[in-house]
This record gives structure tokens, C-alpha cells and sequence, in this order.
């Protein structure tokens, strides 16, 4: 069978696991294209018009999947990775939401749910539905699983290591560039890796002399830790990681300044924006905030990450003068 | 020859023109508004520069900032170009080395800059908003006949207070016409828009940042003496609007040219002032090799093209050495 798999959301963290699971399952795995203008207007015209923008990237990304005509489209519905916290309400409801606005997707959705009780999604009974699907045995399951999760972890220990989310999921080896300035870029991957929707503006970073660190380069346990030891913690699972992940460069002395990148109009951002912003003032930490929505017109968000950096230079300048 | 330094700021309502001299004294000055024609205005601009010394200086360095300054300075051939936060901030500091805070507020943009020791340390920008800018004093002022030069002393005349929300301009001007039919002067409808837009600019901006002395107020906004009494009555502290409010963005860029010409030592890349006699100009295409179908802007002088901007991959604007690959500049 040919299998679609969107190329956002949860993708760029998942995206390996999947590949080998259903290759290993005797598929063949079909990416959507990368988000473009054409492919963005298709999931805005098909969308509700609140929701967030990586949303509106995804159903533009199944319209395009069934064009390319798989079987089907795995949309997994994420309940819980953590015990306690859910996802996103919109992760929560994905394949019902896809169902109810795409008529031309009816039958095609291959589905489940998932929980489990770490980042490591690759427990057998969150899968006993595929046995049916793909005609499988109980043992090739689990082989096939247990395979994914091997790929998985290289890639997040690569991730750990340094190396670029975006090349790896290509398939690429490349360390993040080096930089006079360091920054902590908070944002979730779907904001951070999507170069259509944000402009570029990892590369744009770089180019203009930046180190870049990211979430999922920290070691696991910094965010587990924090997480645990949260008298309060947000609902959401990965806006408690980027919590974790935005207190932990707020507490670096090596991090010169915080960009945090989030979509117009999400909830989860606008309770964890704050509390970082505040507590970042606090410690003295630059710290920014740059909104990405369906505009395409760049020059805004390189006059902020520019005049940005340029307040991090001058300032580590004069520290070290 | 003296040496100077040009500094243009190419924003969405003004397009400014500054000289300075090495001790970044003004030497000229020239304040226009933008009506649509950046690169003809520019050539007006340059014109003027030298009919007015041009035969007194040499050119060393020329910067561009503003939200139009990729194009302009593919066509003068700056060696600079910068963003105008940090022009503003440059041109601040100079002026006044105790500036604690830069209110600056522009035709569709309105800055906040936090200075610390003479360095920025922090700002914010507006965002999903056009509230409290320029362009919509502009368009209130049309609404009521009068000449928006007049705005902010009319301001001043007012005997009464009268709320108007400032959240969002639609809201304003509903809450505008209304209070009229009321019956509240014009004066005081001025004034309490005035308070409205700093109303909007501190919850907005400001959004409980710690302020310090000394208050700069520029950019085209502060001619307006009602919106400055606003933001003194706001902060209970004097706010001090510069000379040269209207074109500080510009004398900004002007001074970071001759740090960057000191710095490296280059040759100034400038056209020279020849190309007021170019033939400027660009057009437009849709790039089809991907489905991302970019806008592509050409630029061109005497037929030839000199810039290509405007594509996510770089095919076009890569295909070209823009002007001699000039860095991006350091500060």
C-alpha cells in the first residue's frame, strides 16, 4: 500500500519512526510536498478560519497527499506522551477534524490513538489495529516497531549531537553553524522547521552570525527533570518541553538571547509567552517574540531579527570590553 | 574635499534624505513624503543634495534604513544597510548619550527602544496593529478638514476630556463620530484621541517595561504636540522631541555608514551622483519553477539589470553580484 504521511506537525519529530514502520510493514511511504503558497492556500481555503496557521498547513498537505493518490493517510490522533499531560486539543481532534472538512478523504484515514508514557511511542498495544490493516502477525508487528524505534532514537540522538532536524529528515548529516552569538530559539517544530511558513528563518539566523539551539538538542533528562518538578505544569505536552527547554537558556550563561517563534492566534503560546518573557526580564536574558501567521511579506521579520541581534552584539561587546 | 556621509530612510509615508559631515554634524536635510515613487524621489533628493554643495564634498559612504531599503540600495549602491531600530538608536545615543527610552512612531510602525548606558538593550515593535501610526492621524485628521499640521495643537485647546477607544481604529473612529454627535469640540476630540493612541502605545509596547529618563519622542508622529502632552501627562515626566525628530532614522544610518567606512576602511560603493541622470527602474515577475510561484522584482538601470530580489530560494537574487556583495555590516 502507499502510505501519505503529512510533512508537518509532529512530522518533524516522528517522521523517521513512521517511515521505518510502515516501510517495514511492507509499504511504500509518500511524503507530501514541502508547504508552498499554492499548497497553503489549498488548506486555507478548506480550513476553519481561526485556527492556526501550521494547521491550515496540514490539511493543505493531505489535499496534496490525495492528489498524489495513496491508499491511505496516517493521521494518528497523539492523546498523552506523559502522564497527565495531553496534547494540544487541536492534535487531540486532528483526524476527526481532517474527516469533517475534507469530504474527499473518507475512507482514506488510517488512524489510532496514541499514549504512552514517554517521547517513545513504540509500545505494541497502541498498534494491535495495523495487525487487521496490513495483515501482519502479532511478532512482525513488534519487529517492525521495534525497528522504528531504533531509527527514532539515532535520529534523536543526532538531534543531541547537533545536527540539523531539517537535513536528517532529508536524510542529510550537518552540524548547526557556529556563531559569535548563541540563541535559544523556543518554538515548536512544526514553527521552527517549516521554511515556507517562517521565512527562512533558521538559515536567516545563521547567515546573519547566529548559533542556533533548539529543544530537541537539549539532553532529555534537562527537560524530563524540569517537567517533573513543576508544581504546576501546562496541560500540553510539548509547551511544557519548550517551557522546560526556555528556563533551561534563561539559566545559561552561555545563551545570549531568547527567540521565541509561535503562530498567530495559538492558545498554548499565549499562557507559556509570558511567563518566559517576565521571568527572562528578570535574569537580564534578551528575549523576543516573532508571530508567523499566512503573510508572506519578510521584511518585518528580518528588520526584528536583525535590529535583534544587533542589541545581542553590542551588548556582548561591551561585556567583554 | 570634506568628507560626508549619507544617510536616506526610506519609510512607508516619508522618504528622508540626510548629510553629515565627519564629526556627524548636519550638513543637509530633507524631509519628503513618499508618494508611491521611491526611486524617482531619491534621484529629486539627490538633485537637491547637489545643486545645494555638491561640488563642496566628497561622498565617502552612504546607508539606507527604512522598510524600503533592500530596493534603494541596490539602486544607490549603499555600503550600508540597516534596519531602522538600530538607525534610530545609533542617531539617539549620539544626540543624547543619557537616553533612557526612544518613543519613536512612524507612518505604519510605532518602536519602543530601551537604552541602557548608551546601548539598546531592549525593544518592541507593533505587531498585528497599525493603531496610533501616522497614517491613521492622517486619515482622522481628512476626516475632520483639518491639515494634520494643525492636529496637535488643537489638541492643546481642549477644555474638557472625552474617552475614545484606542484598541483599535475602527473602534476609534466609530467611538470618534459618536462623541461628536454628542457634542464635544473638535479640540477635544483631538485630544482625547491623542491620549487614545498613547493609551494603545503603552499597552501595547510597553506592556509594563520598566521606562527610564531621559524620554526621547521622534519620528514623523512627534510633530504632534498633542500626542507629546500625552505621553508626558502618561509618564509624569518631561519628554523632549529632538531637533531633527522627523528624520533621526535617516542621520541613524548616516552615522553607522561612517563607522562602517572607519571600521573597514573600503571605498564607498555609491553609484556617484551621476545616477540622478539614470534611467531607474524595476518590474515584476512570477517565477514558475516551484510552487511557491515568488514575486520577483528586477531592477534595473539603463537597462540593465543591477538587482533581482524577492525569491525564497535565491535562483534570482544569487544570479546577480547585487553591487559588489556587500556584507551585511556590522555595527
Amino acid at each position: 500500500m502507499k502510505i501519505g504521511i503529512p510533512g508537518s506537525l509532529l512530522y518533524y519529530y516522528y517522521y523517521p519512526f513512521w517511515q521505518t514502520l510502515f516501510e517495514k510493514l511492507g509499504n511504500e511511504v509518500v511524503l507530501s510536498d514541502p508547504t508552498s503558497g499554492d499548497l497553503l492556500n489549498e488548506g486555507v481555503k478548506e480550513s476553519v478560519s481561526e485556527i492556526c496557521v501550521p494547521m491550515k498547513v496540514y490539511v493543505g498537505q493531505v489535499l496534496n497527499l490525495l492528489e498524489k493518490g495513496v491508499d491511505l493517510i496516517y493521521i494518528p490522533r497523539f492523546v498523552s506522551i506523559r502522564k497527565g499531560i495531553t496534547f494540544c486539543p487541536k492534535f487531540l481532534g486532528l483526524p476527526d477534524m481532517i474527516k469533517n472538512s475534507l469530504s474527499a478523504v473518507k475512507g482514506r484515514i488510517l488512524t489510532h490513538e496514541i499514549r504512552a508514557k514517554t517521547d517513545d511511542i513504540s509500545e505494541y498495544k497502541n498498534y494491535v489495529s495495523f495487525r487487521d490493516i496490513f495483515q501482519v502477525s502479532r511478532g512482525e508487528l513488534k519487529k517492525a516497531l521495534d525497528k522504528a524505534r531504533q531509527n527514532w532514537l539515532k535520529f534523536r540522538s543526532l538531534q543531541q549531537e547537533g545536527y540539523k532536524t531539517e537535513k536528517l529528515l532529508l536524510g542529510e548529516k550537518e552540524k548547526r553553524e557556529e556563531g559569535f552569538l548563541k540563541i535559544g530559539v523556543l518554538g515548536y517544530v512544526y514553527n521552527l522547521y517549516d521554511r515556507f511558513i517562517n521565512m527562512d528563518f533558521m538559515e536567516r539566523l545563521e547567515e546573519m552570525g547566529a548559533k542556533i539551539v533548539t529543544f530537541e538538542m537539549l539532553d532529555g533528562e534537562i527537560i524530563d527533570r524540569f517537567v517533573r518538578n513543576l508544581r504546576k505544569p501546562m496541560f500540553w505536552e510539548f509547551t511544557n518541553k519548550l517551557m522546560a527547554a526556555g528556563y533551561h537558556f534563561i539559566n545559561s550563561e552561555d545563551i545570549d538571547g531568547i527567540i521565541h517563534i509561535t503562530a498567530f492566534g495559538c492558545g498554548p503560546d499565549s499562557i507559556l509567552g509570558p511567563f518566559l518573557e517576565i521571568d527572562a526580564g528578570k535574569k537580564n536574558k534578551p528575549f523576543m517574540t516573532l508571530r508567523i501567521d499566512e503573510q508572506t511579506g519578510e521584511s518585518h521579520l528580518i528588520t526584528r531579527i536583525e535590529a535583534f541581534l544587533d542589541l545581542l552584539r553590542l551588548k556582548k561587546r561591551s561585556d567583554i570590553a | 574635499m570634506a568628507k560626508v556621509f549619507i544617510g536616506v530612510d526610506i519609510g512607508s509615508v516619508s522618504i528622508n534624505i540626510v548629510a553629515i559631515n565627519e564629526e556627524c554634524e548636519l550638513l543637509f536635510r530633507l524631509y519628503k513624503r513618499n508618494t508611491g515613487q521611491p526611486v524617482e524621489l531619491v534621484k529629486e533628493g539627490f538633485n537637491q543634495l547637489q545643486k545645494e554643495s555638491g561640488s563642496l564634498y566628497e561622498i565617502a559612504g552612504v546607508g539606507v534604513t527604512g522598510s524600503g531599503r533592500q530596493l534603494i540600495g541596490y539602486v544607490l549602491g549603499a555600503d550600508i544597510i540597516k534596519n531602522e531600530i538600530t538607525a534610530h538608536a545609533a542617531a539617539t545615543t549620539f544626540y543624547y548619550p543619557e537616553v533612557g527610552t526612544i518613543f519613536e512612531i512612524g507612518g505604519q510602525d510605532s518602536k519602543l527602544i530601551i537604552i541602557k548606558n548608551g546601548i539598546p538593550v531592549d525593544f518592541a515593535m507593533n505587531t498585528v496593529c497599525a493603531a496610533g501610526t501616522g497614517s491613521f492621524l492622517d486619515h482622522q485628521a481628512i476626516r475632520l478638514g483639518i491639515r494634520i499640521e494643525e492636529f496637535g495643537k488643537m489638541a492643546l485647546q481642549a477644555e474638557r476630556d472625552v474617552r475614545i477607544a484606542g484598541r483599535c481604529t475602527v473602534f476609534a473612529e466609530s467611538d470618534m463620530i459618536s462623541k461628536q454627535q454628542y457634542g464635544f469640540t473638535k479640540p477635544e476630540i483631538i485630544k482625547g484621541l491623542c491620549r487614545a493612541l498613547v493609551r494603545n502605545y503603552m499597552n501595547n509596547l510597553v506592556r509594563g517595561k520598566q521606562l527610564e529618563p531621559q524620554y526621547i519622542f521622534q519620528g514623523g508622529v512627534a510633530a504632534n504636540e498633542g500626542i507629546k502632552a500625552a505621553f508626558e501627562e502618561e509618564l509624569d515626566h518631561e519628554v523632549i522631541v529632538p531637533e531633527h525628530y522627523d528624520v533621526m532614522g535617516a542621520i541613524g544610518i548616516a552615522i553607522l555608514a561612517r563607522r562602517e567606512m572607519e571600521r573597514t576602511g573600503r571605498r564607498t560603493s555609491f553609484r556617484g551622483l551621476d545616477l540622478t541622470r539614470d534611467n531607474f527602474y524595476t518590474d515584476t515577475f512570477s517565477c514558475t519553477s516551484c510552487a511557491n510561484e515568488c514575486e520577483i522584482i528586477r531592477v534595473k538601470a539603463n537597462e540593465e539589470v543591477i538587482a533581482m530580489t524577492g525569491d525564497r530560494c535565491g535562483k534570482w537574487s544569487g544570479s546577480i553580484l547585487n553591487t559588489g556583495e556587500r556584507e551585511e555590516g556590522h555595527i
